[in-house]
């Protein structure tokens, strides 16, 4: 067993536990944040994906010991229902979630790539920075909507 | 565009539960997480077929940390589950007849403990030869798998004459198709929670797509009133057909009775849901096709085979569904169809979006296809000429009383403008070592349960305090968005603001008994069922309006979100809150209910296991591929799904269901097959079942053709499986046209297309 601190949200938090124990588990388990999912418990799914020092990971593969001192986003502090995020915003209007399962993943990962761009992205570079997400109830016609709408709004916000 | 004149109907009203689903704060079942939960883990067999001689648990109970280790003498009631012919045991008492078998249970502090002692249980086993070819399970030398032998169900419909048909034929296929062993792939597996209340009740809290019917399962194996135990089975993280099943629900149950009142929760890996969780059958179709030289289709002659691998589930439904649609939704005078349903050890194969028709739709499609090559007719064409319509016969024979969309979505699919300018998309392709086609397909599937199963939907409504409702219909929300149409169509007839809505689902304790979220029936049951409890609603608000104001009932009116009293004293207004207390103040029920029986043939067609059906919902798309000849791969760059759901309610919702079949049947098609040897899964997880990702999405149009169903909810029926069925064929007729090879062999995969183009290479 070992005390780990780390920053989950912005809030230090302090878990003991064993430093083999999956980000995940602990995050799920000890820290009360069910918002990230398991799926596959491999790294193939994307369910698990939260923001490590703004680089968004699967964290079913990132093992406790490793994030001491590190800084983690999960989906639950990108936005609240009351105050949600763009990319939340836009799936919801546009339809992107369905049982929603997969969808805390895909919006930490949207939300990663928004965060690293300063344009308005092309379908393929979605593509691309969302090819890891599994979902199997959208067809991911609207996620690409959704990521769409959410790029157009943070610049039309960010030109203000 | 047509003018709506609804607030709520046919309008694309986002859902109400994505604000929790997109900031991760709705919890689902296997969110859940105790102080003094336990963790509960399955021993799963080891042989795909084998006796079993002795099970010791004694290592495993003695380890410090766990709470118990149960096997089958610890089943107080039934050791058995099965949809229809409950036939898996709970836990395997004498034989194993695959590797998902359960032979023990296990309860612990932990989940490593948990796993530390399934390790210990010892299972000695006599293994036994597994079957593992469906055909050969049928032949004489097959070991017996069952009491009754290896064919769990043989279905037959014949119309017409056979043998005269042939003779007048001028063009005549015969081919044989086989399909795969798809995953459902939902992205939530098995898994829930359960705990024995201080008063004994239990509480099952696991995602599944019939509460009522899971409760009825568990209650049977622990010899338990189902009244005392409530299941709650929404919401879910996917489902498409493989919740239908019991999944861990009994095991919940069995373990919560010895876990002294801690819960106790389950969770599948991945690894073990592929194993233990229920596929999708693959099917063996011999089709023999028959046409005059105009384009009508004289005959068909069906054999189809299905493994169910080692247990029904619904299987027998399942086959029964393949041959009531094999022949398309076509008028062919003359058909002898026969489809069998076989036990083998590969596993366990149930409900599956399509349910059936998917691997039949394959067939009948592409003959379809090389009839129209044969003859030099548009594709198009030849289905139009064949296609029937409402009040014509069908190939089975019985005549179609409802809806019948075939034609219109073929008439929209001839003047899109893919197909319109075909030529044109063929010729640009990416690169000179590959080809694109275009292929057409087109289907239908049944809507609700058919002759000789119970079929009826139940709401309830309920004023509230605070002046909302709470509308309450058993069908849980697999995803696919009923809870939005559900609080539409009850927005709509009660003429209030949407948002004073809220719809609970899937809970035996909240809900009244709806039937299953199957069968592309719950928009069109829970609608139904929410529009005969409305009445009732408006007659309890009227009459509490009449009486607070002391006016007769016809001077009450209905407005948006209140009630008008029309009084010597002029109107008087009584909003829901004020009503709600004159209610609650004088003792009056509050809550109503609503009942409706889904509308049925009369006459089933013997031997056929429950057709037909009185209602089917139509489908026709198209598909753009591009083959790389060089490799073999096949990349699908553009879909149009031409739906007849009847009236569309919520448009947003419809897409959501066109896109979604539309790459899952892309999946099916190109990628999908859990792969099995001697019995053992082959496939283990994400790793090697590939499921399209979103860089595989290609353009996907969606067009309904809205021909009003009457007996639906505001002229709606249902969508959810057809939308992946005639992609399948599409995609395989599009790969023909592109490079000139036909797969019938799916999944067609990169090795397969390459090898057919070798071989025809080699032939010319």
């Amino acid at each position: 067993m070992k005390t780990i601190d780390f920053f989950v949200n912005g809030t230090e938090v302090s878990v003991t536990c064993s430093p083999s124990k999956t980000l995940l588990d602990v995050l799920r388990e000890d820290a009360g944040l069910t918002g990230s999912k398991e799926c596959c418990g491999k790294g193939e799914c994307g369910s698990c994906t939260v923001s490590m020092n703004g680089l968004p990971v699967c964290s079913c593969l990132v093992l406790a010991g490793q994030v001491h001192g590190e800084n983690v986003i999960t989906v639950e502090g990108i936005g609240t229902p009351e105050n949600m995020d763009p990319v939340q915003q836009a799936f919801m209007d546009e339809g992107a979630t369905q049982c929603g399962y997969c969808t805390p993943g895909l919006i930490v990962s949207a939300r990663s790539y928004l965060n690293s761009i300063g344009h308005l992205p092309g379908l393929d570079e979605i593509k691309q920075a969302l090819g890891g997400n599994l979902c199997r109830c959208t067809g991911y016609t609207k996620i690409l909507k959704a990521v769409q709408t959410a790029a157009q709004s943070q610049l039309t916000f960010r030109d203000l | 565009m047509k003018e709506n004149h609804f607030k709520y109907i046919g309008r694309p009203v986002p859902r109400m539960d994505a604000p929790e689903k997109v900031t991760g704060t709705l919890k689902y079942m296997t969110d859940y997480h105790f102080e003094q939960m336990v963790w509960g883990k399955v021993l799963r067999s080891k042989y795909p077929y084998a006796r079993i001689k002795s099970i010791n648990t004694s290592k495993a109970e003695s380890l410090p940390g766990v709470v118990c280790v149960l096997t089958h003498k610890d089943i107080p009631g039934f050791n058995g589950f099965g949809i229809v012919v409950p036939d898996q045991p709970v836990l395997a008492r004498d034989v194993v007849r695959c590797t998902g078998d359960a032979v023990a249970l296990v309860a612990a502090e932990t989940k490593e403990i948990a796993e530390h002692a399934i390790s210990l249980i010892e299972v000695d086993y006599e293994r036994l030869n597994p079957v593992t070819d469906a055909e050969f399970a049928m032949s004489s030398n097959a070991p017996s798998l069952h009491e009754n032998g290896n064919i769990h169900s043989h279905v037959i419909i014949k119309n017409g004459n056979m043998d005269t048909a042939f003779e007048e034929a001028d063009v005549i296929l015969e081919n044989t198709f086989y399909s795969p062993r798809q995953m459902h792939a939902f992205i939530e597996t098995e898994g829930g929670w359960g705990i024995q209340e201080p008063d004994g009740m239990l509480t099952i809290r696991c995602p599944g797509q019939y509460a009522y019917r899971d409760r009825l399962q568990i209650a049977r194996a622990l010899a338990m009133n189902p009244a005392r135990i409530r299941v709650i089975s929404h919401p879910i993280g996917g489902a498409f057909g493989g919740k239908d099943e019991i999944t861990v629900q009994i095991y919940l149950a069995l373990l919560a009775l010895h876990s002294g009142g801690r819960p106790v929760k389950i969770h599948l890996s991945r690894e073990e849901s592929v194993i233990a969780g229920i596929k999708r059958h693959p099917f063996k179709v011999e089709m023999k096709t028959a046409a005059k030289k105009d384009g009508t289709l004289l005959a068909n002659q069906v054999r189809a085979v299905a493994d169910t691998g080692a247990y029904a589930s619904l299987g027998g439904a399942v086959i029964a569904l393949a041959i009531e649609h094999c022949c398309g939704p076509y008028k062919i005078p003359n058909v002898d169809l026969e489809g069998f349903c076989v036990y083998t050890n590969n596993g366990i194969s149930g409900a599956f979006r399509g349910f059936g028709v998917n691997q039949v739709c394959a067939a009948i499609e592409t003959h379809m296809d090389m009839i129209a090559e044969k003859l030099g007719m548009d594709p198009i064409e030849l289905r139009k000429k064949n296609a029937y319509e409402k009040g014509e016969r069908s190939s089975i024979g019985h005549e179609l009383k409802t809806s019948v969309g075939t034609l219109k979505t073929l008439e929209t699919a001839e003047t899109c403008e893919l197909w319109k300018n075909r030529e044109m998309y063929k010729k640009n392709i990416s690169e000179p070592w590959k080809k694109r086609g275009i292929g057409i397909a087109t289907s239908f599937h049944a809507v609700g349960m058919g002759i000789g199963l119970p079929d009826y939907g139940a709401a309830t409504i309920e004023l509230l305090p605070d002046g909302t409702f709470k509308v309450g219909v058993g069908c849980e929300d697999i995803g696919g968005g009923n809870s939005t149409v559900y609080a539409q169509v009850a927005a709509e007839l009660l003429n209030c603001d949407i948002e004073k809505i809220t719809v609970i689902q899937g809970d035996t304790a909240e809900t009244l008994d709806s039937g299953t979220v199957t069968a592309s029936r719950s928009t069109y049951t829970g609608g139904k069922a929410i529009a005969a409890a409305v009445p009732h609603m408006i007659r309890v608000l009227t009459e509490a309006a009449s009486a607070q104001h002391r006016v007769e009932p016809e001077n009450i009116l209905i407005g948006e979100n209140e009630y008008y009293a029309m009084t010597k004293n002029g109107e008087q207004v009584s909003t829901y809150e004020k009503l709600y207390a004159y209610l609650h103040e004088n003792r009056l029920s509050t809550k109503v209910e609503g009942h409706f029986m889904l509308p049925k043939e009369k006459e089933e067609l013997p031997q056929s296991g429950g057709a037909p059906h009185h209602l089917y919902g139509y489908l026709t798309h198209l598909a753009l591929v591009e083959v790389d000849t060089l490799t073999g791969e096949t990349e699908v760059l553009r879909v149009v799904s031409i739906p007849d759901a009847g009236q569309v309610l919520n448009p947003q919702g419809l897409e959501g269901q066109a896109e979604g079949g539309a790459v899952m049947g892309i999946g099916y098609t190109l990628y999908e097959d859990v792969l099995m040897d001697g019995g053992y899964h082959q496939t283990a997880n994400f790793t090697n079942y590939i499921i399209p990702t979103i860089r595989e999405t290609p353009v996907i149009e969606t067009f309904p053709v809205e021909s009003t169903e009457e007996t639906g909810p505001f002229g709606a029926k249902g969508i959810g499986e057809v939308v992946m069925i005639p992609i399948i064929a599409a995609i395989m007729n599009a790969i023909y046209d592109a490079a000139g090879v036909r797969i019938m062999h799916l999944p067609a995969t990169p090795e397969r297309i390459y090898k057919a183009l070798k071989s025809r290479d080699v032939r010319q």
